[in-house]
């Protein structure tokens, strides 16, 4: 019996590495499938990886941030529209006044204005923020669109000198940007009360009520944060490209659901939910994609893609949620 | 093998060798013993002896790795809790197990609502109703109609609806999971009738208590589980409150349970006031005063209203009229005030209000003392973290495999230590316990009463709310009986003092 338990015991402990370890490996993977896409394709590794670094730095900037806000056991659909109105209104804002420190303000200002008027209207209002974010979404889409086509941007959209921001274009700037982000991040969710609480508040917010943790106050900061992402996101994304059509960010907000999953997150938010997921997941999630792009072509590649991404989605989720069912005992 | 309860040739429900894991924990560790008709069969042991387990396993909640089990004669392998239910083997789980957002009726035939619906497939609420009413009609609690919203209904009221939802599908073979500590009088009346019908109607009962008085009265016989392990088993002719508890514990219980001395002390120094305070029609104009070094108890019927009382005393509600102070004069606003102000509280619904289930036991003691071990009260470093969070599970006794450990796995007694660990190792002043020995064993009752003896010799206030008038009138400095969400009575800490001095104020 006692060789039995030690063998379970073993065999439980072994499951627990794995899954820590499945979104690492699964990038790696990924990654190496991607590669050989490429390469099996006779395309430009090089131009293709500088695309996925492009794509995935703007994506797990915004994440991180939005780690915040999933932890609470909420998620934030409107984020890629955000991004696009930070974007937006930083390039009129430029193109108006030709101040580079005052675009930045302006798009920060815009991202953490968006998400923070999520957070509050669902206060005022007492209904879930991600019913608000859904009516951010339309919203902020629409004044954007609006913005760049009133702009003169209709055809090709809204933009700033090509020169402008072309020196910060190049992958040390973009990492400094990223790993200091991230870092801030990672303290913040790791080593202050404030992620602590936060993760608390996710696990049950009825007890985080009842040990003097306002669901509000930690909420807002959620939000700021995730605002903070959207403000740094629409940054490089004007860095990468100089111009911001209607399509900018679009899918941002969905991606970044289904990449922070991809990263090990419980959809569910709480203490388990990890600020890495982000950086795991949002270039997981892009390699995915991009792989797709590249072994299925033609018209219906799209689609299949999606179906795809989504099938996996699905079976992490699942993945994730019967292993936390092991481990619950009888109420 | 291990020995077992002895079976008979033909019983209602045979249970071999079951074998149950949770990770690295053995919950049940190859148990055996049979259910015969007519019996009911008292399961007894300390929380974490692995009761609700193999009782989950019977009713189908959950697959156990190893073993067999036989009923009615033929193979059990339940798909389901419904799969089980609908085939002969209902259980009442001990946490609640009805959906706040939903009515009465819904939490009934949840799952079954077709059968309401017309031909054109619109949902006959009237009907579905109608029906719920008759449900709880039949076990005796007319008061509560399907129409209610089961979020308005306090904890004993959502435990009938449990209750009346398996009863309905009368099963052959019911499991009662430690619920009558959520029930009050009436409510353990209306359970009790149900075992004294099941027993007469030849049907069995599996039923799960720590409360040694109602196991004597309702049990016919007893299986004691202690670690997982079967133990003994005892026939009615054999119980012997004495020896039960030293199988269950596996030691005899030294030191005492209640208090030893019988004369109410307290400083003179006010550590809590409320003033006329009223809450909705829950609290009526009530002013207490609690001292420094006092026990405070506050008993009375499950509605009397002391419940909230204790929110309102933390802040977690806030009074219509009236004000709480702590002892200094300074407002409780809220529960951060509160907990600002040293005051700390543990909820009746532990696993709702309490704990975060998904949690660990480190992160769940943490959380409130944070300010304790955090470097310029902002920065949480681990190693001061764990060295805090081990203290508690050191002075606690608490048994975890690690702090790491998912609350989730902890036994309820255990997860009440957690819940005590949180606030107890912030240093609270003030401490408002609600039922803090709701469902847990003789051993981690006792333990928590020798906490509250030390805490009250340390000059922090308890205020004690509790169904339970013996651990009241065994532990309290002055107690205080309500009804209708009233004081009615104040009684001094005296020998002479017993249940029924108390009781014609609660009634």
């Amino acid at each position: 019996m006692e060789n039995q338990n030690k063998k379970k015991i073993g065999k439980y402990r072994i499951q627990e590495i794995m899954l820590t370890l499945m979104p690492g490996i699964a990038l790696l993977v990924l990654f190496l499938m991607f590669c050989i896409a490429v390469i099996s394709k006779e395309y430009m590794l090089s131009l293709y990886l500088k695309i996925i670094f492009n794509e995935g730095v703007v994506l797990a900037l915004v994440a991180t941030g939005a780690v915040f806000i999933y932890t609470l056991g909420s998620f934030d659909i409107s984020l890629g529209a955000s991004t696009l109105l930070s974007a937006t209104l930083g390039v009129m804002t430029y193109n108006t006044t030709e101040n580079l420190a005052l675009m930045i303000i302006v798009i920060f200002a815009t991202g953490i204005g968006c998400s923070l008027l999520s957070s509050l209207l669902a206060s005022v209002f007492n209904i879930p923020v991600f019913v608000t974010t859904v009516a951010m979404m339309s919203v902020l889409s629409a004044i954007s669109a609006q913005l760049i086509t009133s702009n003169g941007g209709a055809l090709g959209g809204i933009s700033i000198p090509a020169t402008l921001l072309k020196g910060l274009d190049n992958p040390p700037f973009k990492i400094v940007v990223l790993a200091l982000w991230f870092a801030i991040c990672l303290f913040v969710f790791n080593f202050t009360k404030v992620g602590r609480k936060q993760k608390f508040l996710g696990g049950n917010p009825v007890c985080a009520q009842l040990t003097g943790i306002s669901v509000n106050k930690y909420a807002i900061i959620a939000f700021v944060m995730a605002g903070i992402g959207v403000a740094l996101g629409a940054f490089l994304t004007i860095v990468y490209t100089p111009s911001v059509t209607t399509g900018t960010a679009g899918s941002i907000g969905m991606n970044i659901l289904v990449a922070i999953v991809f990263g090990g997150m419980p959809i569910s938010g709480g203490p388990r939910s990890k600020i890495y997921s982000s950086l795991v997941g949002g270039f997981s999630y892009i390699l995915l994609t991009n792989f797709l792009k590249i072994v299925i072509d033609g018209n219906a590649g799209y689609g299949i893609s999606q179906i795809i991404s989504a099938v996996f989605f699905l079976l992490v989720v699942y993945i994730a949620s019967m292993n936390y069912r092991t481990k619950m005992l009888p109420r | 093998m291990l020995e077992t309860k002895p079976t008979d040739s033909n019983p209602l429900l045979k249970v071999e060798g079951i074998v149950m894991t949770f990770g690295t924990i053995m919950a049940v560790n190859n148990v055996s013993f049979a259910l015969q008709k007519g019996e009911v069969l008292g399961l007894i042991g300390e929380n974490g002896s692995g009761k609700s387990t193999i009782t989950s396993v019977i009713a189908g909640m959950q697959k156990a790795k190893s073993g067999k089990m036989q009923f009615k004669g033929k193979k059990w392998e339940p798909l389901s809790m419904i799969d089980a239910l609908h085939r002969g083997v209902g259980m009442v789980v001990q946490e609640s197990g009805t959906i706040p957002g939903i009515t009465v009726a819904e939490n009934i035939f949840l799952g079954e609502t077709d059968r309401f619906c017309t031909k054109f497939g619109f949902l006959n609420k009237a009907k579905m109703n109608q029906e719920a009413d008759d449900v709880m009609a039949q076990i005796g609690a007319k008061d509560v109609r399907g129409s209610m919203l089961t979020a308005n209904l306090d904890f004993q009221t959502r435990k009938l609806i449990e209750i009346a939802k398996v009863i309905m599908k009368k099963p052959d073979v019911l499991i009662i999971d430690e619920t009558t500590t959520a029930l009050s009088q009436n409510g353990r009346k209306i359970l009790y009738n149900i075992i004294s019908a099941y027993k007469k109607a030849n049907k069995a009962v599996i039923f799960i208590s720590h409360d040694m008085d109602e196991i004597l009265n309702v049990c016919t016989s007893l299986l004691v589980l202690r670690d997982g392990k079967y133990i003994r088993t005892f026939k009615k002719a054999e119980f012997d409150e004495d020896e039960i508890r030293t199988s269950m514990i596996g030691r005899e219980l030294k030191g005492d349970y209640y208090r030893s001395d019988f004369t109410a002390s307290r400083s003179q120094e006010l550590a809590l006031s409320l003033k006329n305070v009223s809450y909705k029609d829950r609290i009526q104009d009530v002013s207490i005063d609690v001292y420094k070094g006092e026990i405070l108890g506050i008993g009375g019927l499950s509605h009397c209203g002391m419940h909230s009382l204790g929110k309102v005393m933390f802040g977690a509600l806030k009074p219509d009229c009236g004000s709480v102070t702590r002892g200094n004069g300074n407002p409780v606003k809220d529960e951060a005030s509160a907990m600002a102000q040293n005051i700390g509280y543990v909820s009746k619904d532990r696993d709702v209000e309490s704990l975060v289930l998904q949690a660990s036991v480190k992160d769940n003691i943490a959380i409130a003392g944070m300010n304790k071990y955090a470097l310029g009260n902002f920065l949480i470093l681990d190693n001061r973290e764990n060295a805090y969070v081990d203290e508690q599970i050191k002075t606690l006794s608490i048994k975890c495999s690690s702090r790491n450990q998912l609350t989730s796995q902890l036994s309820g007694g255990n997860k009440q230590k957690v819940v005590f660990g949180k606030w107890v190792g912030r240093g609270s002043e003030v401490l408002i316990l609600d039922c803090p020995t709701r469902g847990v064993d003789i051993g981690v009752k006792q333990a928590m009463y020798q906490l509250m003896m030390k805490l009250k010799a340390e000059g922090k206030s308890i205020i004690m709310i509790s169904e339970e008038m013996p651990e009241l009138i065994g532990m309290s400095d002055r107690l205080l009986i309500m009804k209708d969400g009233k004081v009615m009575k104040e009684f001094a800490r005296s020998q002479s003092l017993s249940d029924a001095d108390t009781i014609k104020y609660m009634i």
